[in-house]
């Protein structure tokens, strides 16, 4: 059929204004690409390649107890000289999601995370070895020293940091339920039972986690999911996170980021 | 005069001035020019790849075609680090694919003889002519070996390496310095201003120094130099004073003493640095008897590394966008060559005042001027421009040190908006040098994917 | 042969024709509004910052930061912090920190000197905006 409308120039203007109108949107709308190619980039630094021995509950404490005392006035110099506060803030809340709070955390905890770093246990990517490079500057004493000035910092209150909003699965168990009761059928116990009814730690240098940075709280359990994080006393908390879905995971997050952080008390 | 002409055509005239008032962009007025603008880029370094990267980033139907000679990019930052085995020269390497298949930019593995500045077409090598609606000249530097009586890029190949465009001469840099007999001598001639780079041939020579202190603990390590003065001195030579037993020169101790304690050792430093002012300009070198002539004396060496004046690359020179001064100059807000119309320089090859020469002033050139043109596109005017520059170098493995700058247009030229502070900090703590040297590492990898992925 | 067709369009048909033109033209002007030059301008369609007459677009200066913060800010497993989706408040304070020297970094305190209250403000709003896919959580 012969359709000259369709060649006016009229129609191509309007039909190329659709089109460019639609295309502008359509574009602005393009999510980014699923899975993009990286380009060939420098190597990462090396992993330590040391043969760290795992940690069993008796080195652990040997290792530990034999610490020296730590120093919180001391420990607030370490913290200055060693730029903790670039990542971690100056009293120990992280100024953003990317790293975790250390204030108000157990001392105990503190200590083992520097020598985990220290020795290469802990290597669960380029922020850990970053945190390597700087414990490897450091001293037992230093270690005991900044350990104890983090553990009576005022614990975080909400940091201002975005809660995971995950979408719950049928299956999954509310964050409060994991919490305090657990799932015995898949043998999970209460997260309580290591990290305290409150978060504030407790059980063989189980961390505190009452209003801790969510995305950090998320980050450290698909660590332990997949076995990148691995420095977890008999791995514990490898064999638990496994258990967890990731919503279930986020939840968790967020009810640890929402916990009264003024109930954790956390000097040792 | 139809009844239906005449109507079509009031409905044109009426539309067109409905068109008008609406300042809808040039192509929608000419119907010959419809569809997607197309963006041709010569040059697939840092400048052009980001370039490249960026307008699809912006807008994904525009047509970007890249027109680069060699069909795997060989990083030039960081390549210093091949000498010291800190890297190897396969992860100098950059592929094209990661442009190609996450954006859709077009790659034409050619090489430009000419172009057409009116008509919009590039001629290639190849015999390909390409049109285009705008363009990009992003050509780099070249090496002026002549510069130096003796020297040339056949001695550079093989005997007398410069790698200041890396490559085959890195490679061969490295296998000499490596290989290196004990108590060896290395000298490294640095360049007059301007080059690219500036930190570059200080690094160098200071992780030379760091590897002989282990593997040839005899070395000498001298730069001869026509400035007094380079980008980061005060901070480097700082480093080379706590690492390597280094006396800073008089000049910049009594400058620096009150911010910071220098050091004053005993004895030699296996590195030195002859100044232009103490005869350190550079004016022969002798491949077979492998020595250089500077001012001062003549230096017997049992490695030499030159890193010779430099100019825009040899198709800026083609394409007339260089001036008597061997640069581009450019318009600085658009970067638009102010010798040929219709044309854009970014990159070492132009002239943008303030900002150095280096990849990260590429990749900052390059997305102002995507998001330029852009605006040019859509018929809207040039958007207000900022660049950045931030920079780290090495004085050792684990001894970082950096040039941060933001840059605007100020008074018609390109200038420094932070007048406070581009260096560390003289009496930064050993920490804060640390993570320097890692965030060094840190940025390698970023900064390529930021331009090439 | 072109006025006979539309001589032969009945009046029905010819009125949805003009609707139709008419409607296509309110498009294009709506679309040349939306692109005029006192609109905000928006490239990758993420965040509308409407920079002052003379100001600088808050999505031009934030792409100045990609070179280490990943583009669009958003970066993998890296010892740089990701921007995208950072929270508005957080950016602006940390880059306040920065600049006022209460918040030790290595070159940050430098960059953060090149820019002001309201130019951190604009590149904060852009980045609060970009969505997330693609950071490490």
């Amino acid at each position: 059929m012969n359709t000259p409308i369709l060649k006016s120039r009229a129609f191509a203007l309007v039909a190329t204004g659709l089109l460019a109108v639609w295309a502008h949107g359509a574009s602005a709308a393009q999510p980014a690409p699923a899975t993009p190619q990286q380009a060939s980039s420098p190597p990462a630094p090396h992993a330590p390649q040391t043969e760290t021995k795992a940690w069993t509950p008796s080195t652990l404490r040997q290792t530990l107890s034999s610490l020296p005392k730590g120093d919180a006035a001391l420990g607030q110099k370490v913290h200055d000289q060693l730029f903790c506060a670039s990542c971690h803030g100056a009293k120990g809340v992280a100024p953003t999601q990317n790293w975790p709070h250390l204030a108000g955390q157990k001392a105990a905890y503190t200590a083992k995370m520097l020598l985990d770093y220290q020795s290469g246990l802990r290597r669960e990517g380029q922020r850990a070895a970053l945190m390597h490079d700087i414990a490897v500057m450091m001293t037992p004493q230093q270690i005991a020293d900044v350990s104890a000035f983090y553990a009576l910092q005022a614990a975080p209150q909400d940091d201002g940091t975005p809660r995971p909003t995950p979408q719950k699965a049928p299956k999954d168990f509310e964050a409060a339920q994991l919490a305090r009761k657990g799932d015995p059928a898949r043998l999970l116990t209460p997260c309580a039972s290591c990290h305290g009814v409150a978060g504030q730690g407790g059980n063989r240098e189980a961390s505190a986690l009452a209003g801790q940075n969510p995305l950090y709280f998320v980050r450290t359990l698909l660590d332990y999911q997949s076995g990148l994080r691995a420095n977890d006393s008999a791995k514990g908390m490898r064999i638990f996170a496994k258990k967890l879905t990731r919503t279930e995971i986020e939840a968790l997050a967020t009810y640890y980021a929402d916990l009264p952080a003024g109930k954790a008390v956390n000097a040792r | 005069m139809n009844a239906l002409n005449l109507s079509r055509r009031q409905w044109l005239a009426s539309s067109a001035g409905l068109l008008a008032a609406a300042s809808l962009p040039a192509w929608a007025q000419t119907p010959a020019k419809v569809g997607p603008a197309h963006i041709v880029i010569i040059g697939g370094g840092v400048g052009g790849a980001t370039a490249a990267k960026y307008l699809k980033l912006f807008d994904p139907t525009l047509k970007v075609t890249v027109i680069e000679k060699n069909r795997i990019y060989i990083r030039p930052y960081g390549s210093s680090e091949v000498l010291n085995q800190h890297s190897s020269m396969d992860d100098l390497n950059v592929s094209y694919d990661a442009l190609r298949s996450n954006y859709g930019v077009n790659f034409v593995f050619d090489t430009v003889t000419g172009f057409d500045p009116i008509a919009r077409t590039v001629q290639t090598a190849g015999k390909q002519k390409i049109s285009y609606d705008r363009l990009i000249v992003s050509p780099g530097i070249q090496l002026m070996y002549s510069a130096y009586a003796g020297y040339s890029e056949q001695v550079a190949n093989t005997a007398v390496p410069s790698g200041w465009i890396p490559g085959a001469q890195t490679a061969l840099l490295a296998r000499q310095l490596q290989g290196m007999r004990q108590g060896g001598t290395f000298v490294l001639a640095a360049p007059p201003n301007p080059y690219r780079c500036p930190p570059g041939p200080y690094e160098r020579p200071a992780l030379m120094t760091e590897w002989f202190m282990k593997h040839n603990p005899t070395a000498k390590v001298i730069i001869v130099d026509p400035k007094d003065s380079f980008v980061t001195d005060e901070t480097m030579m700082l480093g080379w004073n706590r690492l390597y037993n280094f006396n800073l020169p008089d000049d910049y101790v009594k400058k620096m003493r009150d911010k910071v304690e220098i050091k004053q050792h005993a004895g030699t430093s296996m590195i030195s640095w002859v100044r232009g002012k103490d005869g350190g300009r550079t004016l022969r070198i002798d491949a077979k008897k492998m020595t250089i002539e500077t001012e001062a004396e003549v230096i017997k060496a049992d490695v030499i590394n030159v890193i010779p004046p430099m100019k825009a690359g040899q198709l800026a020179m083609t394409l007339g966008l260089a001036d008597a001064s061997g640069w581009c100059p450019v318009n600085r807000r658009t970067f638009a060559s102010t010798l040929q119309p219709n044309v854009h320089v970014i990159g070492d090859a132009c002239i943008a005042d303030a900002m150095p020469k280096s990849g990260f002033s590429a990749n900052s050139q390059a997305k102002v001027l995507a998001y330029t043109l852009i605006e040019e596109l859509a018929g809207r005017p040039a958007p207000e421009p900022l660049w950045e520059n931030t920079c780290y170098a090495l004085a050792g493995k684990d001894y970082g040190l950096f040039v941060a700058d933001v840059f605007k247009v100020i008074d018609g030229k390109i200038g420094r908006v932070n007048t406070r502070a581009r260096y560390l900090a003289l009496d930064a703590m050993p920490a804060q040098i640390k993570l320097g040297a890692r965030y060094q590492q840190a940025w390698l990898r970023t900064f390529t994917q930021d331009c090439f992925a | 042969m072109t006025q006979n067709l539309y001589k032969n369009l009945n009046v029905a048909a010819r009125n949805t024709l003009l609707a139709l033109f008419a409607g296509g033209l309110a498009l294009l002007s709506y679309a040349a509004n939306e692109s005029a030059s006192n609109k905000p301008l928006v490239l990758t369609g993420i965040a509308k910052v409407a920079p002052d007459k003379g100001a600088i677009s808050g999505e031009l200066m934030a792409h100045s930061c990609a070179g280490c913060h990943g583009t669009l800010g958003r970066l993998g497993d890296e010892s740089f912090v990701p921007l995208a989706g950072m929270p508005v408040g957080q950016f602006v304070s940390s880059m306040v920190a920065f600049r006022d020297g209460k918040r030790p970094a290595t070159l940050m305190g430098h960059v953060a000197q090149g820019f002001s209250d309201a130019e951190i403000r604009a590149m904060g709003e852009f980045f609060a905006a970009v969505k997330t896919e693609g950071n490490q959580p």
